[in-house]
């Protein structure tokens, strides 16, 4: 090195720690409200007893409704983590449980009841909680229960059961939004096993998972009960290795934790299974009885199983070879017990209900159903009040169909919970013009999501950590359990639980309810469970067992198991997917996927999860798009390019990101982003899938087919910046000190 | 004069050297916890009055420090309990806090002690072993208006020479956890 270029260094090193040392000051945090604390006026509960204290609550519904406990000190929630009583977590969260402190805490919380300015503006002006009451009190006297409809996310419990009352004495027509895979899901357990709870697979005892494109590690219907099993599945047993092989379309980080994972084209589930079930009939590898239930399902028999449906005529639509095929089948059977799940890309294309059908079934042909190691069904709720009605839950046509009445006026009254149907929904359903025509829109939504936007008056729910409430895990863990969610702070805005202004709007039309808050229907109902002299509780009378309750989170009870049927009539005939978009015109085809973190983008609000990077191109706080490298290599694209994504639907703009494991001919783009409201964290950024796939149906099912529309590419020529961690600090050789060095093996 | 360049050379090193060492250090003493003036608070808190000349002890209002990780600062509830009968009128400091009380808004203060992110601080420990207070918090009792002041660093290398002298253990995670 010369001398000039030390000086040079030397300056540059002098200029950077002045530069890093000149950052920041101490005591100069940010938030500023960081250096504060806060004097309570009242002494809270833990300072009587001089440390923190743990709560027991429950995580909301939508995440799987386990057991949680709440770090509580100064009156403050402080930390989320899993119940360690808790059956099936045993003490394990995830993310989305550890961010719901920041439902609670956040700026753009609506902190009492709101009149519009004018609907759709935007504009809201507080009013009191009386004259909201009183106001949509008068419009459900005037409307009738019959010209209303309360459209609600997923129910909590004892939500349920609250709801279930207030629609007999009012009338009114209940409406459930979930994400449409579930609705398939459910459709096939229901029609398949005879059950109306989620089954779960028994992964800690099993020796095989075959999954069929199933989240089940990343959000699927219970990720952290998942996980953790996964973890015994995998490492629980001394010399005994779990097996797992992913049949799906994109390498998503649950397809990447597994040992082999099978690129398929998707939507192919289905035929594959069928494939599989070909193998095992013809090489007799199970016996042959338990193909009855398997073909009276999907309305097949003997022959047109081994015709139809052999590995090689499957190969040439699956994008899967015979042999590969071949090999999913013998793994099936070389190692017991084995179990197959199916779900998310599976059941979101045209066929979906075929592809859960044919892929859950497998487990019939297994024998796996409530065996050690195989496909655990879940009981029914232990008191009927706590049961969420399965025709509530609609399926995208049957919205179609709801949007449609409202529109014409034969609905004139919506009141919606927590749902979003305007962002959750595909713009061609019609959710906002219904909203929009409809003369009077409640919300009972503590944020101001796209949904809200149009309504005329807003009751904020209280956050998940305010509430009462009783819930039954769906899927449970195999057995009857149900959390109990108690308040853990006290109510920091002027919201009212959704249970609570039910009850009082019952009782303003003079037909009260039989509680007079959801906290007296949560103790009524967990009194009931009570009644049923069995359970994880011994209680000597009803406050005891409250107490005994509330401190152990919740109740269950190892001795009641789920048992099913097996089908005897056809669930679906074998379909073949359909994609929207001529194959000339648009050569790849588009597959969303929702996010670990903000799911479908009912979290998209919570920051913590916005900053918590997609596991395997670890973006964070925006949409890309996932391409191939042998497709970026075609289109000359490199990650950062701005291209422009084209559907038979609509075109937008987007940054690349190129993914060396992703499967040529497919486009991968996440959910979740694309708000126009909800808050600053979530709008403004991305865009959302919906808008971009064509509103293809399931025929069988009536669900919407997110995964069945084609696309091309286009180069802008513009670069934007992608937020992410990886490959963002560039690796530096030293030329004269090198830091690995390479040694020859004998030196 | 054959030198005279490398030795201008070495000079001109050592001053540029000398300049970032210079300003870590001055950072270090101006901006260290003891150099930083007295913070601005909601209510200028005379713990002079309080512990002088009512002789009230410091876990009479700061009641967890000897059970908890935290000394925690005392509800407005038990302020009131004497402040009830100690006539606010005329006394602007003392009528926030009755203010406080009456419209049930917290008092939000600024925190005094700061200790580096990513540690822990248990109080109940050290006072079980026998230390006083003001061993940190020096004599706080004798701080009138406008509020306290840190008088102890209080920063790693400060906690790890007093853990050293006591005997106390001195890895990581005792108090990084």
């Amino acid at each position: 090195m010369r001398r000039r270029d030390f000086l040079k260094v030397a300056a540059t090193s002098a200029t950077g720690a002045v530069l890093f040392a000149g950052c920041g000051r101490i005591g100069d945090g940010v938030p500023e409200t960081e250096f504060k604390i806060a004097q309570p006026v009242y002494t809270p509960n833990d300072w009587a007893f001089g440390r923190d204290a743990w709560f027991a609550t429950a995580a909301p519904p939508d995440q799987g409704g386990y057991g949680l406990i709440v770090r509580v000190f100064e009156g403050r929630a402080k930390k989320v983590d899993g119940n360690p009583d808790f059956p099936g977590v045993l003490g394990k969260s995830d993310a989305r449980a550890q961010a719901l402190v920041q439902e609670l805490y956040h700026p753009d919380r609506l902190a009492g009841p709101q009149r519009a300015a004018t609907r759709g503006s935007g504009q809201f002006q507080p009013i009191s909680w009386d004259s909201a009451l009183q106001e949509v009190a008068q419009i459900l006297r005037d409307a009738g229960g019959e010209r209303a409809v309360l459209i609600t996310t997923r129910p909590s419990s004892s939500q349920a059961a609250i709801i279930a009352a207030f629609q007999r004495v009012t009338g009114i027509r209940h409406a459930i939004l979930e994400p449409d895979e579930l609705v398939v899901l459910r459709s096939v357990v229901r029609r398949l096993f005879g059950v109306s709870t989620l089954p779960i697979p028994d992964l800690a005892n099993a020796s095989f998972l075959l999954n069929f494109g199933a989240e089940f590690l990343h959000g699927w219907i219970a990720p952290v009960q998942l996980a953790r099993a996964y973890g015994e599945f995998r490492q629980g047993r001394p010399g005994q290795r779990g097996l797992y092989y992913h049949v799906g379309p994109r390498l998503s980080a649950t397809a990447a934790n597994a040992d082999r994972w099978f690129p398929i084209v998707p939507g192919t589930e289905g035929l594959i299974a069928l494939a599989i079930a070909n193998v095992l009939l013809t090489e007799g590898a199970v016996p042959r009885d338990r193909f009855a239930p398997y073909f009276a399902a999907l309305g097949l028999d003997e022959a047109r199983l081994t015709n139809d449906y052999s590995p090689e005529r499957v190969a040439t639509t699956s994008g899967l070879t015979a042999e590969q095929i071949r090999d999913l089948a013998h793994a099936l059977v070389e190692h017991e017990p084995a179990v197959v799940i199916a779900g998310t890309n599976a059941a979101a294309s045209t066929n979906g209900l075929f592809n859960l059908v044919a892929t859950l079934g497998l487990n019939l042909l297994l024998d796996s159903l409530n065996q050690p190691g195989g496909l655990l069904l879940n009981p029914e709720p232990p008191l009927p009040e706590l049961r969420i009605m399965d025709d509530a839950i609609l399926t995208q046509r049957q919205w179609a169909e709801l949007f449609q009445q409202i529109q014409s006026g034969a609905i004139s009254t919506v009141l919606v919970y927590r749902a979003n149907p305007v962002y959750a929904l595909p713009p061609a359903t019609g959710a906002a013009e219904a909203l929009r025509a409809a003369q009077h829109v409640v919300s009972f939504s503590p944020f101001v999501d796209e949904t809200t936007q149009l309504a005329d008056i807003v009751l904020p729910d209280q956050a998940w950590l305010e509430q009462w409430g009783l819930e039954v895990p769906d899927p449970g863990p195999g057995f009857a359990a149900v959390a109990v969610r108690q308040p853990v702070v006290q109510p920091f805005v002027d919201a009212r639980a959704f249970g609570d202004v039910l009850i009082q709007l019952a009782t303003q039309l003079g037909q009260p309810l039989p509680w007079a808050s959801q906290e007296e229907a949560t103790k009524t109902l967990a009194l009931q469970l009570r009644r049923l002299g069995r359970g994880n509780i011994q209680a000597a009378d009803d406050k005891q067992f409250l107490v005994t309750l509330q401190a152990q989170g919740g109740w269950w009870d190892e001795q009641s198991r789920g048992s099913g049927t097996v089908p005897s009539s056809p669930v679906v005939q074998p379909r073949e997917p359909s994609f929207a978009g001529d194959s000339a015109q648009f050569p790849y085809l588009l597959v969303p996927y929702p996010l670990p973190s903000i799911g479908y983008g009912e979290l998209a609000h919570l920051p913590w999860l916005q900053a918590l990077p997609e596991p395997i191109s670890t973006n964070v706080w925006q949409s890309w798009v996932e391409v191939a490298q042998r497709t970026a290599d075609e289109l000359g694209l490199s990650t950062g390019d701005v291209v422009r994504l084209i559907t038979p639907q609509a075109t937008v703009e987007l940054p690349v990101y190129v993914n060396p494991a992703g499967q040529p001919g497919l486009v991968a783009i996440p959910f979740g982003q694309g708000h126009t409201a909800l808050g600053r964290y979530a709008e403004g950024r991305g865009v959302n899938p919906l808008t971009l796939v064509a509103p293809e149906n399931d025929s069988d099912a009536g669900t919407l087919a997110w995964c069945a529309t084609r696309c091309r590419i286009e180069k802008t020529g513009r670069r934007a910046r992608l937020a992410r961690f990886e490959g963002m600090v560039p690796a530096f050789q030293l030329e004269e000190f090198p830091i690995v060095r390479v040694m020859a093996p004998s030196a | 004069m054959r030198y005279i360049r490398l030795i201008l050379f070495v000079l001109v090193v050592l001053v540029v050297m000398a300049i970032p060492l210079a300003l870590v250090l001055a950072r270090t003493y101006f901006l260290s916890p003891t150099a930083q003036p007295v913070k601005a608070q909601p209510i200028q808190f005379p713990h002079q009055v309080h512990v002088q000349a009512i002789g009230l002890d410091c876990t009479y209002c700061h009641r967890n420090a000897t059970t908890s990780a935290q000394a925690t600062l005392p509800a407005l509830e038990l302020c009131m309990q004497c402040h009830k009968i100690i006539p606010s009128q005329g006394r602007p400091e003392l009528e926030k806090l009755v203010a406080a009380f009456q419209q049930n808004q917290p008092i939000l203060w600024n925190k005094v002690h700061q200790l580096p992110d990513h540690t822990h601080f248990v109080h109940s420990v050290h006072l079980s072993f026998g230390f006083q207070c003001s061993t940190c918090h020096g004599d706080v009792g004798a701080m009138g208006k406008p509020g306290v002041k840190q008088v102890r660093d209080l920063r790693m290398g400060d906690c790890i020479t007093c853990h050293q002298q006591n005997g106390a253990r001195t890895d990581c995670s005792v108090c990084h956890y």
